[in-house]
């Protein structure tokens, strides 16, 4: 028995909102990053579902290009993270830029 | 405008002289006055106004410490002054014609604002008057306020006040007459308050300076419709019946109410008396001065001033009469009950000064100038003679100086006797005289109330005078209490020769009579004057007899309980004592209608509304400008939220 298709693309359409929602509201850098990567990873899903719904290997082919693409995304993510940190004391977008915190 | 002929100074320029007939041929008119009117004249006129000024500043700028260099010029400008005033009035009383010589000061569009000197009898009178108490007033003050540590500022205000009131007396129009009326206002201001350490002093200065604003409002106010409707303020022009006949009656009756209003400012007439007895807290010497002779005086002098053009209106006419009968009336019940010796003679200030303005308010000129005169003397020197006293006892309280034997200084006794006489209208005293013609003007009245008024005002006057003449020669018998502990004062004589000139002044102007009628008044009035019913003169002497009859029973015969007929009834008492709670009332007006009402509730509007609307504008601003400039600081996460907004937006618009 398959998980149906509809299932699938639910499953990564949440995800994918969920990973938006915590790369807009989360005052962090890296989790930032992670929200981004749980947005990759939902996309992911989708290819994953529809390769086998509609039985070509496109999707998988894709999915792997994703990982990738995700890998280094957090490398270079994660080192312009800590290189910010080091420069200014702070991993939070809003206070990069020096002015108006509380907000 | 005019022609200035070569060589000759502006000064002499002038403007008009009333008599001749106006309109006709003015510049061969002009040439005729210029001959009229000779230099020496000019030169007395501007030197009696000028000199005071001149010592003020000298006194101010120069020598403030050294107190007799201060006292020697103002006194010799006094004396200068006065030889001045009595050289006119010697040159020009008799003359008929008034003399008027201004000079432009301001010009603009039609109006024309000049300074000058308008020499007639009334303001030759009165100038000599000024001058001369100003002069024996001054000399008093050498000894009353020998030691004081402001003598210099003390001569310095004095002659400032000699200034204003010259140059008030001279005034050829209003508006200089307004402007020299402040001053003269500005000069009791700084002498009432002349020892501002003391907070009482200091207070009274204030009050007297407010509260003659407010009728001083009400002048300017009158000015500026004269002004508006009549274009000029000339005192003579105002008083040209031609002019008159061109004014609308509503505009001249509006006009006399509102100038009267400053008369009851500075005559402290009612409503706005009560400053008048505290600028009480001055030196006695200014009360003397200001108070009661010359500067209180200057309201009555106003009304004569404009008499003619006042005239005109009937109702107003009579509110005048109205309110110096009431100011009248009142004050001298009020002086029944004080027991402040100067307090007495602030409310009978007042009373003459309302009895004045009942005799001019019935039409009688001569009458009320005459009195203005009398009364100039008397009551300086009744203020003197208080002056010598409390000099002595350093105590106001009449009944302290009985205790202390005040009789003992006999010269200032038998003075204060001669003046209360005459305050109280008792023949021959100078009083009597003057009383009588304005008495005789009342009764020619239609309405019989004025007369009944006036001499009901004659009755008390008499009864309140000689209850503290009484109460001061006849001392209460205390066995117990050593008598004789203040046996030792001597009187000054620098103190004494005021008062025995003043004296003597009173004993001899009442006989002065008809020259005085002529001279003020025209031939014409003269024979007014003897026109009164027969009955008059017993009745009134009959009941200032009366007066003094009670008072002596009440106060001076042996075993008199001392206390008035008033006394017997706290209600009055009270209600005199507290000044008919005018005072009261003016501070309930102040404080409830005025402080905590209406200016209140500007205070509310202007915090809650207006500046409740002026914060909530700011505010929205502030905070509209706050929730933009979200989107504008280069934040990644808001224009992540916007563009993914937008995508989303433009998917779901595309695919449905």
């Amino acid at each position: 028995m398959t998980v149906p298709y509809t299932h699938v693309v639910f499953l990564s359409g949440m995800l994918f909102l969920l990973g938006m929602l915590c790369l807009i509201i989360r005052r962090n850098l890296i989790m930032m990053l992670l929200g981004l990567e749980v947005m990759l990873n939902a996309a992911a899903i989708a290819f994953v579902g529809a390769s086998l719904h509609i039985g070509q290997l496109t999707g998988q082919a894709m999915t792997l290009f994703i990982l990738a693409v995700a890998a280094t995304e957090v490398a270079v993510g994660l080192a312009l993270a800590v290189c910010i940190y080091r420069r200014t004391g702070t991993v939070d977008p809003a206070c990069i830029e020096g002015d108006q915190c509380s907000l | 405008m005019e022609k200035t002929e070569p060589g000759r100074r502006n000064w002499k320029q002038p403007d008009r002289v009333q008599g001749s007939a106006p309109g006709v041929r003015p510049i061969e008119r002009k040439e005729k006055q210029i001959m009229s009117i000779p230099v020496t004249t000019i030169w007395a006129a501007i030197l009696a106004a000028v000199l005071p000024l001149a010592a003020f500043g000298m006194i101010l700028i120069g020598c403030r410490r050294r107190s007799s260099t201060s006292a020697t010029l103002s006194i010799g400008a006094m004396s200068m002054s006065l030889a001045c005033a009595v050289y006119l009035l010697a040159t020009h009383g008799s003359a008929g014609v008034p003399l008027a010589f201004a000079k432009k000061w301001m010009v603009s569009g039609n109006l024309h604002i000049t300074v000058g000197f308008l020499l007639d009898p009334l303001s030759l009178l009165m100038m000599v008057i000024v001058t001369a108490i100003c002069f024996l007033v001054q000399m008093y003050s050498l000894a009353y306020m020998a030691g004081d540590p402001g003598f210099g500022r003390y001569y310095a205000f004095m002659s400032l006040f000699a200034w204003a009131m010259i140059s008030l007396t001279l005034a050829p129009n209003l508006l200089q007459l307004y402007v020299f009326w402040e001053l003269v206002g500005l000069s009791s201001y700084l002498l009432i308050g002349f020892w501002f350490e003391k907070f009482s002093a200091s207070r009274a200065g204030k009050k007297a300076f407010i509260m003659t604003r407010v009728g001083d409002v009400a002048f300017l106010l009158g000015l500026l419709l004269l002004l508006a409707h009549h274009g000029n303020l000339d005192i003579l022009n105002l008083n040209d019946p031609e002019t008159t006949a061109h004014m609308r009656p509503m505009v001249i009756t509006l006009s006399s109410l509102l100038i009267f209003g400053g008369i009851i400012g500075k005559s402290a007439q009612f409503p706005l008396f009560t400053w008048l007895p505290d600028a009480m807290e001055g030196p006695t010497p200014v009360s003397a001065l200001l108070h009661s002779a010359t500067m209180v005086a200057a309201g009555v002098y106003l009304f004569a001033r404009l008499f003619p053009f006042l005239g005109h209106s009937p109702f107003a006419m009579t509110v005048f009469l109205f309110i110096g009968t009431l100011s009248m009336l009142m004050a001298s019940c009020m002086a029944m009950v004080s027991r402040d010796i100067k307090q007495v003679w602030a409310y009978s200030t007042i009373s003459q000064l309302g009895f004045m303005i009942m005799g001019l308010g019935a039409g009688g000129y001569f009458g009320g100038v005459f009195h203005l005169t009398a009364h100039a003397g008397f009551k300086a020197l009744l203020f003197l003679c208080a002056g010598v006293l409390i000099h002595a006892f350093h105590t106001n309280d009449m009944f302290e100086i009985s205790r202390q034997n005040g009789r003992r200084m006999r010269i200032t006794m038998t003075c204060m006797v001669v003046a209360g006489a005459a305050l109280a209208g008792i023949w021959p005293f100078s009083g009597f005289y003057s009383k009588e013609v304005i008495l005789g003007r009342l009764a020619a009245l239609d309405n019989p109330i004025w007369l009944l008024a006036g001499l009901a005002g004659a009755f008390l006057t008499a009864y309140y005078t000689f209850r503290l003449v009484f109460i001061i020669l006849f001392p209460r018998p205390e066995p117990h209490v050593a008598r004789d502990a203040h046996g030792g004062h001597r009187e000054s004589w620098i103190m004494t020769v005021p008062l025995m000139v003043l004296a003597a002044v009173t004993l001899v102007l009442g006989h002065l009579e008809r020259p005085l009628a002529a001279l003020i008044a025209g031939g014409d009035s003269v024979s007014k004057v003897n026109g009164n019913p027969a009955w008059l003169p017993p009745l009134a002497m009959g009941l200032c007899a009366a007066g003094v009859l009670l008072a002596w029973i009440e106060f001076g015969r042996k075993g008199a309980r001392q206390s008035g007929f008033v006394e017997q009834w706290p209600v009055l008492t009270r209600l005199f004592a507290e000044r008919w709670y005018l005072d009261r009332f003016y501070a309930w007006l102040v404080d409830r209608v005025v402080d905590r009402g209406a200016s209140a509730w500007c205070a509310q509007n202007d915090i809650r509304r207006i500046d409740g609307a002026a914060h909530a504008l700011a505010d929205s601003a502030v905070n509209t400008g706050r929730v933009l400039a979200t989107w504008h600081r280069g934040l990644v996460q808001p224009k992540l939220m916007v563009m993914l907004a937008v995508f989303f937006y433009l998917t779901i618009t595309l695919l449905f």
